[in-house]
């Protein structure tokens, strides 16, 4: 990199920027991809994101870089991504909790900064399951003693989340209102955590995905009551679906991929198009199989038409956890 | 034996020695850090088995643990919220010539620490995890307390001021969403402060910027020092007086390193003050004491040795930099958990064994780059204070991607300017801005699980022995306080008597 | 009465203290048994007036304002203004050109070095350290105007 380099590239800079918009529409992407991962390295969008940036490179022939900007449960990086230029290079990985920013700004009284419409959604990669945990320290073999003995010793329980309306206090939510019982809830600032505050019995339920907890299950630590789909996990044949026990809930950890409002249509097309043969790349599927979860992946149209229904489904635990208290 | 036969194997030891060349490296360049770079380097791994990837992502944590003090004795640039205490004795040791002593020892001190660490992993990883186990939010509460009356203790001169800092540095801390109810707190809108301020541009700008800006470059130039050669080791002197710094940050670093959550950052804040408090000379504390450097850069080094201890014994992580390396793991198809041990021995005792070799390597390389670094201190001081205010750029803007960063920074420089001329210690308000979170969700946790009754603190055993450590620290300083007489003088005196 | 330093030390601490306060109206108390998120703030604020207004008390011991020393003021005030125009146009001209500027002014206008050796230190220090960090570190540094 000299310096003829260097000033070459500037004027080339200023040429563009004279020129406006028709350098963008070339031939997409003609400079490195930005996968904004909106979550501590490690988490969810993490380790799904990484493969499928390492999946996609050689289809888009350009580098995709993985940028971490989290805060805020997932807030920060998605108030980001809806801000930034769409033009196909600020690209966001997001998780189930993605539909529940709005609305819980909605009911305390605050504007939100963006909403489920900012975004085109791309693809869902995965659909993580997850699991309503209690630790070996309990007693309750199954759901329906837990709920007996929560129904007459109302807030005895604790259960550990992933921090207010995060992803791991939806499901454990749907599950009280759906149940009708009490329990006193203990924030903590991310999976890790909550998975540690179970353990340690300083809290006694957990609503986890499979995949963070399945080395304790493993180690007869903690010990999975219901699960959260819609039929049985391969992987627990013998834990029943809340469904079968009588509970109307369904709850999905999916990672999917998303694009602001107002990036090209031929950009879009490109993204779904690559990302389609990524997904069903055996790189990427093994690596999604290491983490213990499997490729659920669904085109645009169908992650739209999926969204729609998940939208409600967390709107709704959004509510039914209610204002924040004071 | 399986660990060794495993760890070298020439391919598992080439991943070791490239982890920790690659740790320096992050840890002397100011922007990545630990977590960073392990993040970066994490798809690097998915063609290496799961032995190689484990010992390798883990050798660029510990590694940069080691090159962290580089910037905080040569620049006084803090590369993380642990490096903050090195700052200010190693950074005065180099003003006084010695900034090779302060290296070596930093380097000895980490080595023996990291040694010394993966032993008490090798030798007792499964109890001692199931006890950091128990420390749940009510022991948190316990500890941060604990360690908040030990900085009051910190301040042999002016106690006011000190708690006036550290209250600073707490109301800093409370900026950002309130992690139990979810309301932001002076974030103005800001949406990037919902997270709270950042430790490292705090650290970066009330210790890095704030000293360049007191220093007038006319100040400066007639004395740059130039260390000679034969300078660069520590004096016989300086080994004397940092044996036992060495060995209780060592201890004291691993203990709290094995407890979940980030409250190992304090383990470098508490051996300095337990060093100035029971040191013969407190007064040279500040101005480059030996013990100042090699206590806190022990104790930084067994804390992330220790932090291993629940990750490898119980699959739970224990911070950031932990969470990552599990998921490394799971990337690998290798559940960790409790049973990691008896599944995968080849993984775990590779691991543990890689350590060994690997803190060896970490000595061994940065022996030699002690020479070079100093070298740094040769450039003039005009060319090289503009380097380090580009450093601090970098280095802060680098760990989120963050502008706002980059102007907190800029503001706590100013406000390290300012603080040096009123003559306060910038060192309380950093350790307030570390523990406020864990310390106030720990403590509502705890009101949380005990429906708001106070004596939980006291109903739990560890909880409630911490309680009393600090019940008699402050029974201690009253009683020195209506005596007029420091305990200290006393212990002094004691010491003296044993050794007549 | 001579203003001293520590009169003017403290009484900053306690306007902070009052603007903190003031902009804490909003924020849930709670109770003992469950604080709310103001609690833990307007505690450590309380303490903080509290303290400051000590150092006030115990000012008579600290050197009259008069005598600090201010000389090195100026110095620190180009410095900041340097850095801060710096972070103001750094996410939009990039890290090499914001930083080749900032070195290049640090060095030839505040500094009074000749002309060669401030361009000779302040360009190729960033290409590559900009250069260290793309392909070494694989974390790229922001690029701004720059095309490659």
């Amino acid at each position: 990199m000299d310096r003829r380099h260097f000033v070459i590239g500037s004027t080339a800079t200023a040429a563009t920027l004279a020129a406006g918009p028709s350098f963008g529409q070339a031939a997409y992407p003609s400079q490195p991809v930005m996968l904004i991962n909106p979550f501590p390295p490690g988490g969810a969008a993490d380790v799904v994101g990484r493969p499928f940036a390492a999946a996609i490179e050689p289809l888009l022939k350009q580098s995709v870089k993985i940028e971490t900007k989290a805060g805020a449960a997932g807030a920060v990086g998605a108030q980001f991504a809806a801000t930034a230029k769409p033009d196909g290079y600020t690209l966001l990985l997001h998780i189930v909790s993605i539909s529940g920013f709005a609305e819980a700004d909605r009911i305390n009284g605050r504007q939100p900064k963006f909403t489920l419409d900012d975004f085109i959604p791309i693809a869902r990669f995965t659909s993580g399951p997850v699991a309503l945990y209690t630790n070996d320290q309990s007693p309750y073999k199954s759901l329906k003693e837990l709920v007996e003995d929560c129904k007459k010793n109302p807030d005895k329980l604790i259960f550990s989340s992933s921090g207010i309306y995060g992803a791991l206090h939806l499901p454990a939510q749907l599950f009280l209102q759906a149940a009708g019982i009490k329990m006193k809830h203990l924030p903590t600032n991310g999976g890790g955590p909550a998975l540690t505050a179970l353990l340690g019995n300083n809290s006694q339920i957990l609503a986890s995905s499979v995949a963070a907890a399945s080395g304790q299950a493993k180690a007869g630590k903690v010990r999975a009551l219901a699960y959260y789909g819609n039929k049985r996990l391969a992987s627990m044949p013998d834990v029943p679906t809340m469904k079968e026990l009588g509970y109307d809930i369904e709850f999905y950890l999916w990672v999917g991929l998303f694009a602001p409002k107002g990036t090209p249509a031929e950009v879009v097309n490109k993204l779904r198009e690559e990302s389609r043969k990524a997904v069903a790349s055996d790189p990427f599927k093994q690596s999604i199989a290491n983490i213990g979860d499997e490729v659920a992946y669904l085109d645009q149209a169908d992650f739209a038409k999926f969204l729609e229904a998940d939208a409600k489904r967390v709107e709704g635990a959004v509510r039914q956890i209610g204002k924040l208290q004071s | 034996m399986l660990g060794f036969s495993v760890a070298l194997q020439p391919g598992v030891l080439w991943y070791a020695v490239l982890g920790c060349v690659v740790g320096t490296l992050v840890g002397v360049l100011p922007g990545i850090g630990p977590l960073a770079g392990i993040s970066i380097l994490l798809p690097v791994t998915y063609g290496l088995d799961a032995t190689k990837a484990i010992v390798m992502l883990a050798g660029i944590y510990y590694g940069s643990q080691y090159g962290g003090s580089t910037t905080s004795i040569l620049m006084r640039i803090p590369g993380e919220a642990s490096s903050v205490m090195t700052c200010i004795d190693g950074y005065a040791m180099a003003q006084k010539g010695r900034a090779g002593a302060a290296l070596c020892i930093a380097a000895v001190g980490s080595f023996i620490a990291g040694t010394f660490g993966v032993i008490m992993l090798t030798l007792v990883a499964p109890p001692l995890a199931n006890f950091a186990l128990r420390f749940g939010p009510p022991e948190y509460t316990a500890l941060l307390v604990l360690g908040l009356i030990f900085l009051a203790y910190m301040s042999s001169t002016s106690l006011v001021r000190t708690l006036l800092m550290a209250s600073v540095g707490l109301l800093l801390g409370t900026i950002g969403i309130d992690v139990m109810t979810g309301h932001f707190r002076y974030s103005f809108d800001i949406k990037e402060l919902g997270d709270g301020i950042g430790i490292v541009p705090v650290a970066v700008g009330l210790f890095g910027l704030g000293e360049i800006l007191s220093r007038a470059s006319k100040d400066a130039t007639g004395q740059v020092i130039r260390p000679k050669l034969r300078e660069l080791l520590p004096s016989r002197e300086e080994w004397r007086q940092s044996r036992m710094p060495i060995a209780r940050g060592t201890v004291l670093g691993f203990l709290i390193g094995i407890v979940p959550g980030s409250a190992h950052i304090i383990s470098s804040f508490l051996s300095y003050a337990i060093e100035k408090r029971i040191s013969k000379h407190p007064e040279e504390f500040g101005k480059g004491a030996v013990a100042g450097v090699a206590g806190p850069e022990s104790a930084n080094n067994s804390a992330s040795t220790g932090a291993f201890v629940p990750m490898l014994a119980l699959g739970i992580p224990t911070g950031p930099v932990t969470a990552v390396l599990i998921a490394a793991l799971m990337l690998h198809g290798i559940p960790a958990g409790p049973t990691l041990v008896n599944d995968h021995p080849q993984v775990f005792w590779g691991f543990v064994a890689s350590m060994y070799v690997g803190n060896l390597v970490l000595l061994a390389l940065n022996l030699p780059l002690v020479g070079m670094f100093v070298n740094l201190l040769r450039i003039r001081y005009y060319y090289l204070y503009p380097l380090i205010i580009m450093f601090c750029i970098i280095g802060v803007y680098e760990v989120n991607n963050s502008i706002i960063d980059v102007w907190i920074m800029l503001i706590m420089g100013v406000a390290g300017y300012l603080l040096r001329k009123f003559d306060f210690d910038p060192a309380p308000l950093v350790l307030g801005l570390v523990i406020t979170p864990t310390f106030e969700l720990s403590l509502r946790q705890s009101l949380v699980m005990s429906s708001g009754d106070w004596f939980i603190f006291f109903q739990r055993p560890i909880s409630a022995t911490l309680f009393a450590c600090s019940a008699i620290l402050l029974l201690l300083a009253a009683y020195s306080m209506i005596s007029r007489r420091d305990w200290r003088a006393k212990l002094a005196e004691v010491d003296a008597a044993d050794k007549g | 009465m001579i203003l001293r330093r520590d009169h003017i030390a403290g009484a900053a601490f306690v306007a902070a203290g009052i603007v903190v306060l003031a902009v804490s109206q909003d924020l849930p108390i709670g109770r003992l048994a469950s604080p709310g998120a103001g609690m833990l703030p307007v505690l450590i604020t309380s303490l903080m007036i509290l303290l400051g207004l000590v150092v006030m008390l115990q000012a008579g011991s600290s050197p009259p304002l008069a005598e600090v020393s201010w000389h090195d003021l100026p110095h620190a005030a180009k410095l900041t203004a340097v850095a801060a125009v710096t972070a103001s146009l750094y996410n939009t001209l990039g890290f090499v050109i914001s930083m080749a500027l900032m070195l290049f002014v640090l060095v030839y206008i505040v500094e009074r070095r000749n002309l060669f050796a401030a361009l000779a230190f302040s360009i190729p220090i960033p290409l590559a350290t900009y250069a260290a960090f793309e392909y070494l570190l694989k974390t790229p540094l922001e690029r701004g105007l720059l095309w490659f």
